[in-house]
Protein backbone atom coordinates (compact mmCIF):
# COMPACT_ATOMS: atom_id res chain seq x y z
CA UNK A 1 0.00 0.00 0.00
CA UNK A 2 1.19 2.96 -1.24
CA UNK A 3 2.40 5.94 1.97
CA UNK A 4 0.06 8.62 1.02
CA UNK A 5 2.16 11.39 3.14
CA UNK A 6 5.49 10.77 0.03
CA UNK A 7 2.76 10.84 -2.26
CA UNK A 8 1.33 14.08 -1.24
CA UNK A 9 5.39 15.70 -0.53
CA UNK A 10 6.08 14.29 -4.37
CA UNK A 11 7.03 17.06 -6.35
CA UNK A 12 5.17 15.04 -9.03
CA UNK A 13 1.85 15.53 -7.21
CA UNK A 14 2.27 19.34 -6.54
CA UNK A 15 3.26 19.98 -10.16
CA UNK A 16 -0.06 18.23 -11.40
CA UNK A 17 -1.91 19.91 -8.66
CA UNK A 18 -0.42 23.47 -9.59
CA UNK A 19 -0.84 23.04 -13.24
CA UNK A 20 -4.79 22.02 -12.96
CA UNK A 21 -4.91 25.15 -10.64
CA UNK A 22 -3.73 26.91 -13.31
CA UNK A 23 -5.85 25.38 -16.13
CA UNK A 24 -8.82 26.14 -14.37
CA UNK A 25 -8.33 30.03 -12.96
CA UNK A 26 -7.11 32.69 -14.91
CA UNK A 27 -6.38 35.07 -11.66
CA UNK A 28 -3.07 34.13 -10.48
CA UNK A 29 -4.14 34.51 -6.44
CA UNK A 30 -7.07 31.89 -7.04
CA UNK A 31 -4.30 29.81 -8.30
CA UNK A 32 -2.64 29.75 -5.15
CA UNK A 33 -5.68 28.96 -3.06
CA UNK A 34 -7.14 26.33 -5.15
CA UNK A 35 -3.47 25.11 -5.15
CA UNK A 36 -3.51 25.31 -1.00
CA UNK A 37 -7.27 24.15 -0.96
CA UNK A 38 -6.57 21.07 -2.92
CA UNK A 39 -3.29 20.54 -0.63
CA UNK A 40 -5.41 20.90 2.28
CA UNK A 41 -8.02 18.59 1.34
CA UNK A 42 -5.47 15.91 0.57
CA UNK A 43 -4.36 15.94 4.16
CA UNK A 44 -7.43 16.38 5.74
CA UNK A 45 -8.61 13.14 8.33
CA UNK A 46 -5.31 11.56 7.83
CA UNK A 47 -5.01 11.43 4.29
CA UNK A 48 -8.77 10.02 3.68
CA UNK A 49 -8.99 10.77 -0.14
CA UNK A 50 -5.29 9.30 -1.26
CA UNK A 51 -5.79 6.27 1.35
CA UNK A 52 -9.21 5.27 -0.16
CA UNK A 53 -7.22 4.35 -3.38
CA UNK A 54 -7.65 0.71 -4.10
CA UNK A 55 -4.98 0.48 -6.64
CA UNK A 56 -7.76 -0.64 -9.46
CA UNK A 57 -6.72 1.93 -11.60
CA UNK A 58 -3.25 3.54 -12.51
CA UNK A 59 -2.17 6.04 -9.50
CA UNK A 60 -1.70 8.57 -11.67
CA UNK A 61 -5.31 8.60 -13.58
CA UNK A 62 -6.25 7.99 -10.04
CA UNK A 63 -4.66 11.29 -8.84
CA UNK A 64 -5.82 13.58 -11.88
CA UNK A 65 -9.41 12.15 -11.00
CA UNK A 66 -9.02 13.09 -7.26
CA UNK A 67 -7.52 16.94 -8.25
CA UNK A 68 -10.13 17.81 -10.44
CA UNK A 69 -12.90 16.46 -7.75
CA UNK A 70 -11.75 18.62 -5.30
CA UNK A 71 -11.03 22.03 -7.57
CA UNK A 72 -14.58 21.63 -8.43
CA UNK A 73 -14.85 21.47 -4.79
CA UNK A 74 -13.15 24.58 -4.40
CA UNK A 75 -14.60 26.36 -7.56
CA UNK A 76 -18.10 25.70 -5.75
CA UNK A 77 -16.92 26.76 -2.14
CA UNK A 78 -14.97 29.63 -3.46
CA UNK A 79 -17.63 31.83 -5.89
CA UNK A 80 -20.81 29.50 -4.98
CA UNK A 81 -22.28 32.17 -2.10
CA UNK A 82 -22.20 34.83 -4.68
CA UNK A 83 -25.97 36.06 -5.30
CA UNK A 84 -27.46 37.72 -7.90
CA UNK A 85 -27.94 41.07 -7.19
CA UNK A 86 -31.64 42.02 -6.19
CA UNK A 87 -31.94 44.57 -8.83
CA UNK A 88 -31.44 42.06 -11.24
CA UNK A 89 -33.31 39.05 -9.73
CA UNK A 90 -36.56 41.07 -9.35
CA UNK A 91 -36.63 41.02 -13.22
CA UNK A 92 -36.96 37.14 -13.49
CA UNK A 93 -35.57 33.73 -14.77
CA UNK A 94 -34.32 34.79 -17.82
CA UNK A 95 -32.72 38.31 -16.46
CA UNK A 96 -30.77 36.14 -13.78
CA UNK A 97 -29.40 33.50 -16.25
CA UNK A 98 -28.43 36.37 -18.69
CA UNK A 99 -26.26 37.93 -15.77
CA UNK A 100 -24.65 34.37 -14.73
CA UNK A 101 -23.83 33.77 -18.39
CA UNK A 102 -22.44 37.31 -18.81
CA UNK A 103 -20.79 38.51 -15.31
CA UNK A 104 -20.02 34.93 -14.26
CA UNK A 105 -19.33 33.14 -17.43
CA UNK A 106 -18.07 35.45 -19.57
CA UNK A 107 -20.14 34.91 -22.91
CA UNK A 108 -21.49 38.28 -24.60
CA UNK A 109 -25.03 39.51 -24.46
CA UNK A 110 -25.63 38.47 -28.23
CA UNK A 111 -24.70 34.75 -26.60
CA UNK A 112 -27.08 34.81 -23.62
CA UNK A 113 -29.75 36.10 -26.20
CA UNK A 114 -29.37 32.97 -28.03
CA UNK A 115 -28.73 30.80 -25.24
CA UNK A 116 -32.08 32.14 -23.52
CA UNK A 117 -34.13 31.38 -26.62
CA UNK A 118 -32.65 27.73 -26.74
CA UNK A 119 -33.32 27.18 -23.26
CA UNK A 120 -37.31 28.59 -23.50
CA UNK A 121 -36.35 31.26 -20.91
CA UNK A 122 -37.30 34.58 -23.40
CA UNK A 123 -39.45 35.15 -26.39
CA UNK A 124 -38.98 38.43 -27.13
CA UNK A 125 -37.06 39.78 -30.18
CA UNK A 126 -33.30 40.97 -29.89
CA UNK A 127 -34.41 44.38 -30.22
CA UNK A 128 -36.47 44.06 -27.28
CA UNK A 129 -34.03 41.93 -25.35
CA UNK A 130 -31.16 44.95 -26.03
CA UNK A 131 -33.76 47.35 -24.40
CA UNK A 132 -34.50 44.70 -21.18
CA UNK A 133 -30.79 44.55 -19.93
CA UNK A 134 -30.20 47.93 -19.71
CA UNK A 135 -31.03 47.44 -15.84
CA UNK A 136 -28.94 44.18 -15.90
CA UNK A 137 -25.67 46.33 -17.48
CA UNK A 138 -25.76 48.59 -14.46
CA UNK A 139 -25.31 45.27 -11.85
CA UNK A 140 -22.46 45.58 -9.78
CA UNK A 141 -20.76 42.45 -11.78
CA UNK A 142 -20.30 44.75 -14.61
CA UNK A 143 -18.00 47.00 -12.90
CA UNK A 144 -15.97 44.63 -11.23
CA UNK A 145 -13.36 43.15 -14.08
CA UNK A 146 -12.16 40.59 -11.46
CA UNK A 147 -15.53 38.94 -11.22
CA UNK A 148 -14.80 35.50 -11.21
CA UNK A 149 -17.09 32.95 -13.17
CA UNK A 150 -18.58 30.32 -10.49
CA UNK A 151 -19.45 28.04 -13.56
CA UNK A 152 -18.22 24.44 -13.58
CA UNK A 153 -16.45 25.42 -17.32
CA UNK A 154 -13.69 28.35 -16.85
CA UNK A 155 -14.01 30.87 -19.59
CA UNK A 156 -10.66 30.24 -20.63
CA UNK A 157 -11.60 26.79 -22.13
CA UNK A 158 -13.64 28.75 -24.49
CA UNK A 159 -10.69 30.32 -25.94
CA UNK A 160 -9.24 27.87 -28.09
CA UNK A 161 -11.87 27.55 -30.36
CA UNK A 162 -10.81 26.61 -33.89
CA UNK A 163 -13.63 27.24 -36.42
CA UNK A 164 -11.79 24.90 -38.72
CA UNK A 165 -11.34 22.60 -36.47
CA UNK A 166 -12.37 18.90 -36.11
CA UNK A 167 -15.89 19.78 -34.78
CA UNK A 168 -18.00 20.27 -37.90
CA UNK A 169 -21.14 20.48 -34.96
CA UNK A 170 -19.56 23.78 -33.80
CA UNK A 171 -18.46 24.67 -36.95
CA UNK A 172 -21.84 24.41 -38.27
CA UNK A 173 -23.41 26.53 -35.48
CA UNK A 174 -20.49 29.41 -35.57
CA UNK A 175 -21.17 29.76 -39.18
CA UNK A 176 -25.21 29.87 -39.71
CA UNK A 177 -27.35 32.78 -38.55
CA UNK A 178 -28.91 33.08 -35.33
CA UNK A 179 -32.60 32.18 -36.10
CA UNK A 180 -30.84 29.05 -37.97
CA UNK A 181 -28.61 28.71 -35.00
CA UNK A 182 -31.49 28.74 -32.51
CA UNK A 183 -33.24 25.81 -34.54
CA UNK A 184 -30.16 23.85 -35.17
CA UNK A 185 -29.25 23.81 -31.26
CA UNK A 186 -32.66 22.52 -30.65
CA UNK A 187 -32.65 19.94 -32.99
CA UNK A 188 -29.13 19.00 -31.88
CA UNK A 189 -29.87 18.10 -28.47
CA UNK A 190 -32.93 16.21 -29.31
CA UNK A 191 -31.32 14.22 -31.22
CA UNK A 192 -28.22 13.93 -28.98
CA UNK A 193 -31.07 12.41 -26.40
CA UNK A 194 -32.32 10.27 -28.45
CA UNK A 195 -29.00 8.39 -29.62
CA UNK A 196 -28.35 5.24 -27.07
CA UNK A 197 -26.18 6.11 -23.69
CA UNK A 198 -23.31 5.04 -25.13
CA UNK A 199 -23.42 7.21 -28.19
CA UNK A 200 -24.39 10.63 -25.94
CA UNK A 201 -21.64 10.25 -24.04
CA UNK A 202 -19.55 9.21 -27.42
CA UNK A 203 -20.59 12.50 -28.92
CA UNK A 204 -20.36 14.52 -25.41
CA UNK A 205 -16.53 13.67 -25.21
CA UNK A 206 -15.81 14.01 -28.65
CA UNK A 207 -17.77 17.80 -29.98
CA UNK A 208 -18.86 18.83 -26.59
CA UNK A 209 -15.37 18.38 -24.75
CA UNK A 210 -13.22 18.33 -27.77
CA UNK A 211 -11.25 14.81 -26.80
CA UNK A 212 -10.12 12.57 -28.78
CA UNK A 213 -11.85 9.63 -30.77
CA UNK A 214 -9.21 7.64 -28.91
CA UNK A 215 -10.27 8.58 -25.72
CA UNK A 216 -13.62 8.80 -25.97
CA UNK A 217 -13.10 4.80 -27.69
CA UNK A 218 -11.79 3.79 -24.59
CA UNK A 219 -14.72 5.49 -22.02
CA UNK A 220 -17.12 3.53 -24.53
CA UNK A 221 -14.89 0.79 -24.42
CA UNK A 222 -14.59 0.33 -28.32
CA UNK A 223 -11.63 0.28 -30.93
CA UNK A 224 -10.65 3.90 -32.01
CA UNK A 225 -11.44 2.83 -35.52
CA UNK A 226 -14.76 0.93 -34.19
CA UNK A 227 -15.67 5.20 -32.70
CA UNK A 228 -14.59 6.93 -35.64
CA UNK A 229 -17.07 4.92 -37.76
CA UNK A 230 -19.66 4.90 -34.93
CA UNK A 231 -19.42 9.04 -35.02
CA UNK A 232 -19.17 9.28 -38.95
CA UNK A 233 -22.73 7.61 -38.40
CA UNK A 234 -24.01 9.70 -35.98
CA UNK A 235 -22.94 12.75 -37.85
CA UNK A 236 -25.24 11.41 -40.68
CA UNK A 237 -28.29 11.35 -38.69
CA UNK A 238 -27.17 15.25 -36.91
CA UNK A 239 -27.18 15.95 -40.88
CA UNK A 240 -30.56 14.77 -42.15
CA UNK A 241 -32.15 16.17 -38.84
CA UNK A 242 -31.17 19.42 -39.72
CA UNK A 243 -31.56 18.82 -43.18
CA UNK A 244 -35.03 18.13 -42.83
CA UNK A 245 -35.46 21.45 -41.14
CA UNK A 246 -33.88 23.15 -43.64
CA UNK A 247 -30.40 24.09 -42.09
CA UNK A 248 -27.34 23.83 -44.11
CA UNK A 249 -24.04 24.90 -43.93
CA UNK A 250 -24.12 28.25 -45.72
CA UNK B 1 -13.78 23.13 -26.90
CA UNK B 2 -16.27 25.07 -28.07
CA UNK B 3 -18.60 26.96 -26.43
CA UNK B 4 -21.98 26.00 -28.42
CA UNK B 5 -21.77 22.49 -28.68
CA UNK B 6 -20.40 22.11 -24.84
CA UNK B 7 -23.60 23.94 -23.61
CA UNK B 8 -25.59 22.41 -26.08
CA UNK B 9 -24.30 18.46 -25.26
CA UNK B 10 -23.77 19.08 -21.76
CA UNK B 11 -25.21 15.95 -19.16
CA UNK B 12 -28.58 17.12 -18.10
CA UNK B 13 -28.31 17.94 -14.21
CA UNK B 14 -26.06 20.59 -12.78
CA UNK B 15 -23.17 19.89 -9.65
CA UNK B 16 -25.87 19.77 -7.09
CA UNK B 17 -26.44 16.09 -6.78
CA UNK B 18 -25.00 14.33 -3.96
CA UNK B 19 -24.72 10.63 -6.21
CA UNK B 20 -21.72 10.51 -7.05
CA UNK B 21 -19.17 7.79 -8.94
CA UNK B 22 -16.58 7.15 -7.04
CA UNK B 23 -13.10 8.85 -7.60
CA UNK B 24 -10.95 5.87 -8.72
CA UNK B 25 -13.94 4.31 -10.64
CA UNK B 26 -14.01 6.91 -12.96
CA UNK B 27 -10.18 6.89 -13.41
CA UNK B 28 -10.59 3.25 -13.93
CA UNK B 29 -13.32 4.30 -16.59
CA UNK B 30 -10.75 6.91 -18.29
CA UNK B 31 -8.33 3.67 -18.68
CA UNK B 32 -10.73 1.96 -19.79
CA UNK B 33 -10.43 -0.73 -17.10
CA UNK B 34 -14.57 -1.45 -16.62
CA UNK B 35 -16.29 -4.53 -17.48
CA UNK B 36 -19.41 -4.35 -19.71
CA UNK B 37 -22.17 -4.13 -17.00
CA UNK B 38 -20.27 -1.47 -14.75
CA UNK B 39 -19.45 0.74 -18.15
CA UNK B 40 -23.53 0.67 -18.74
CA UNK B 41 -24.07 1.90 -15.41
CA UNK B 42 -21.49 4.77 -15.45
CA UNK B 43 -21.87 5.85 -18.86
CA UNK B 44 -25.85 6.26 -17.72
CA UNK B 45 -24.65 8.25 -14.63
CA UNK B 46 -22.57 10.76 -16.60
CA UNK B 47 -25.01 11.00 -19.51
CA UNK B 48 -27.23 12.90 -16.49
CA UNK B 49 -24.36 14.23 -13.93
CA UNK B 50 -22.43 17.08 -14.92
CA UNK B 51 -20.14 17.07 -12.41
CA UNK B 52 -18.79 13.51 -12.74
CA UNK B 53 -18.73 14.23 -16.16
CA UNK B 54 -16.67 16.69 -16.16
CA UNK B 55 -14.06 15.11 -13.47
CA UNK B 56 -14.19 12.48 -16.65
CA UNK B 57 -13.31 14.99 -19.25
CA UNK B 58 -10.39 17.25 -16.94
CA UNK B 59 -8.93 13.55 -16.32
CA UNK B 60 -8.79 12.28 -20.14
CA UNK B 61 -7.24 15.69 -20.89
CA UNK B 62 -4.87 15.80 -18.09
CA UNK B 63 -3.79 12.54 -18.25
CA UNK B 64 -3.62 12.39 -22.49
CA UNK B 65 -1.33 16.17 -21.94
CA UNK B 66 1.12 14.47 -19.43
CA UNK B 67 1.59 11.68 -22.05
CA UNK B 68 2.35 13.63 -24.95
CA UNK B 69 4.58 15.95 -22.50
CA UNK B 70 6.52 12.72 -21.42
CA UNK B 71 10.77 12.11 -22.09
CA UNK B 72 9.44 9.35 -24.29
CA UNK B 73 7.54 11.85 -26.54
CA UNK B 74 10.31 14.48 -26.73
CA UNK B 75 11.95 16.39 -29.99
CA UNK B 76 13.31 13.41 -31.53
CA UNK B 77 16.93 15.49 -31.64
CA UNK B 78 16.73 15.08 -28.36
CA UNK B 79 16.98 11.38 -27.47
CA UNK B 80 19.80 9.27 -26.91
CA UNK B 81 18.07 6.95 -29.30
CA UNK B 82 18.70 9.47 -32.17
CA UNK B 83 22.59 9.91 -31.60
CA UNK B 84 23.11 6.19 -31.53
CA UNK B 85 20.98 5.77 -34.43
CA UNK B 86 23.34 8.48 -35.84
CA UNK B 87 26.32 6.85 -35.05
CA UNK B 88 25.23 3.06 -36.32
CA UNK B 89 24.31 4.76 -39.99
CA UNK B 90 27.77 6.25 -40.32
CA UNK B 91 29.17 3.09 -39.52
CA UNK B 92 26.58 1.69 -41.97
CA UNK B 93 27.34 4.08 -44.99
CA UNK B 94 31.48 4.01 -44.02
CA UNK B 95 31.70 0.14 -44.41
CA UNK B 96 29.05 -0.10 -47.10
CA UNK B 97 29.67 2.73 -48.78
CA UNK B 98 29.94 0.93 -52.31
CA UNK B 99 26.69 -0.59 -51.74
CA UNK B 100 24.52 2.31 -50.46
CA UNK B 101 25.92 3.90 -54.08
CA UNK B 102 24.88 1.09 -56.05
CA UNK B 103 21.54 0.90 -53.85
CA UNK B 104 21.08 5.05 -54.57
CA UNK B 105 21.65 4.68 -58.46
CA UNK B 106 19.20 2.27 -58.54
CA UNK B 107 16.02 4.02 -56.52
CA UNK B 108 12.83 3.27 -57.42
CA UNK B 109 10.42 5.96 -59.08
CA UNK B 110 8.42 8.51 -56.82
CA UNK B 111 5.11 8.37 -57.14
CA UNK B 112 3.15 11.57 -56.60
CA UNK B 113 -0.81 11.17 -56.41
CA UNK B 114 -3.44 13.52 -55.23
CA UNK B 115 -6.96 11.69 -54.44
CA UNK B 116 -10.07 12.94 -53.44
CA UNK B 117 -10.06 12.42 -49.26
CA UNK B 118 -13.74 10.14 -49.55
CA UNK B 119 -14.76 8.51 -46.20
CA UNK B 120 -12.34 5.15 -46.70
CA UNK B 121 -9.05 7.39 -46.39
CA UNK B 122 -10.84 9.73 -43.71
CA UNK B 123 -11.27 6.31 -41.64
CA UNK B 124 -7.77 5.41 -41.92
CA UNK B 125 -5.99 8.64 -41.34
CA UNK B 126 -8.75 9.16 -37.99
CA UNK B 127 -7.52 6.11 -36.30
CA UNK B 128 -5.16 8.21 -34.72
CA UNK B 129 -2.83 11.19 -34.32
CA UNK B 130 0.20 9.37 -34.84
CA UNK B 131 2.41 11.33 -37.71
CA UNK B 132 4.52 8.52 -38.13
CA UNK B 133 2.41 5.13 -39.22
CA UNK B 134 4.29 2.13 -37.23
CA UNK B 135 1.46 -0.17 -36.92
CA UNK B 136 1.96 -2.92 -39.81
CA UNK B 137 -1.63 -3.11 -40.31
CA UNK B 138 -2.62 0.54 -40.74
CA UNK B 139 0.09 0.77 -43.33
CA UNK B 140 -1.27 -2.07 -44.82
CA UNK B 141 -4.70 -0.72 -44.79
CA UNK B 142 -3.77 2.30 -46.71
CA UNK B 143 -1.64 0.34 -49.07
CA UNK B 144 -4.72 -1.25 -50.07
CA UNK B 145 -7.05 1.77 -50.01
CA UNK B 146 -4.29 3.31 -52.71
CA UNK B 147 -4.15 0.59 -54.58
CA UNK B 148 -8.13 0.46 -55.09
CA UNK B 149 -8.02 3.78 -56.31
CA UNK B 150 -5.66 2.85 -59.12
CA UNK B 151 -2.30 4.04 -57.18
CA UNK B 152 0.27 1.58 -59.08
CA UNK B 153 2.16 1.08 -55.29
CA UNK B 154 3.38 -2.20 -54.50
CA UNK B 155 5.04 -2.39 -51.25
CA UNK B 156 4.81 0.23 -48.25
CA UNK B 157 7.07 0.27 -45.11
CA UNK B 158 6.26 3.73 -43.63
CA UNK B 159 3.95 6.25 -43.42
CA UNK B 160 4.65 9.68 -42.65
CA UNK B 161 1.89 12.51 -42.11
CA UNK B 162 2.08 16.21 -42.58
CA UNK B 163 -0.01 16.98 -39.60
CA UNK B 164 -2.65 15.42 -37.62
CA UNK B 165 -5.69 14.87 -39.24
CA UNK B 166 -8.90 16.25 -38.18
CA UNK B 167 -12.06 15.47 -39.69
CA UNK B 168 -13.50 19.06 -41.03
CA UNK B 169 -16.84 20.38 -41.97
CA UNK B 170 -17.96 17.09 -42.62
CA UNK B 171 -21.10 17.70 -41.99
CA UNK B 172 -22.05 18.47 -45.64
CA UNK B 173 -19.44 16.92 -47.35
CA UNK B 174 -15.82 16.24 -48.26
CA UNK B 175 -13.78 18.96 -49.68
CA UNK B 176 -10.20 17.85 -49.28
CA UNK B 177 -7.28 16.56 -51.02
CA UNK B 178 -4.95 13.53 -49.98
CA UNK B 179 -1.62 14.66 -51.47
CA UNK B 180 0.78 11.92 -51.51
CA UNK B 181 4.14 11.09 -52.65
CA UNK B 182 5.83 7.70 -52.35
CA UNK B 183 9.25 7.23 -52.65
CA UNK B 184 11.20 4.18 -51.83
CA UNK B 185 8.45 2.67 -50.29
CA UNK B 186 7.78 5.23 -47.94
CA UNK B 187 4.65 7.71 -48.38
CA UNK B 188 4.42 10.92 -47.23
CA UNK B 189 1.06 12.55 -46.80
CA UNK B 190 -0.71 15.68 -46.76
CA UNK B 191 -4.01 16.39 -46.20
CA UNK B 192 -5.29 19.99 -48.14
CA UNK B 193 -8.47 22.09 -48.77
CA UNK B 194 -9.98 21.92 -52.17
CA UNK B 195 -9.68 25.28 -54.27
Amino acid sequence: MMDPEKILSSSDLLAKIEAVCKRRFSAENDQNECYLYVIDSLKADNFKRLRAFRGKSKLNTFLYALINSLVIDFRRKQFGRRRIPAGVAKLGKWAEAVYRFVCWQKFSFDDAYDFLRIDGLYSGSYIEFIKEIESIKKAPCRENPAFQSIDETPESAFKNINPEGANPLEFLIQKIDRENRINAIKVIRETTVAFSEDDQLLVRLVYGSDLSVAAAARVIGLPAATAGKRLKNLLTKYREKLLAVGIREP
Amino acid sequence: MGKWMNKTIKPSVGTESEDHIPVEDLARLAEGGVDTAERRHLIGHLNRCQRCYQILQETLKDVSAETTLQPGSAPWWRTRMFYALAASILLVLLIGGPLAIKQWTHRPRVILASLDLDQGLKDILLENNALKWEKKERVSRLLTALQRRGLAVKDLNLVLLAKPYYQKKSLFGPEEVLHIRIDDKVAYLEVKEKD
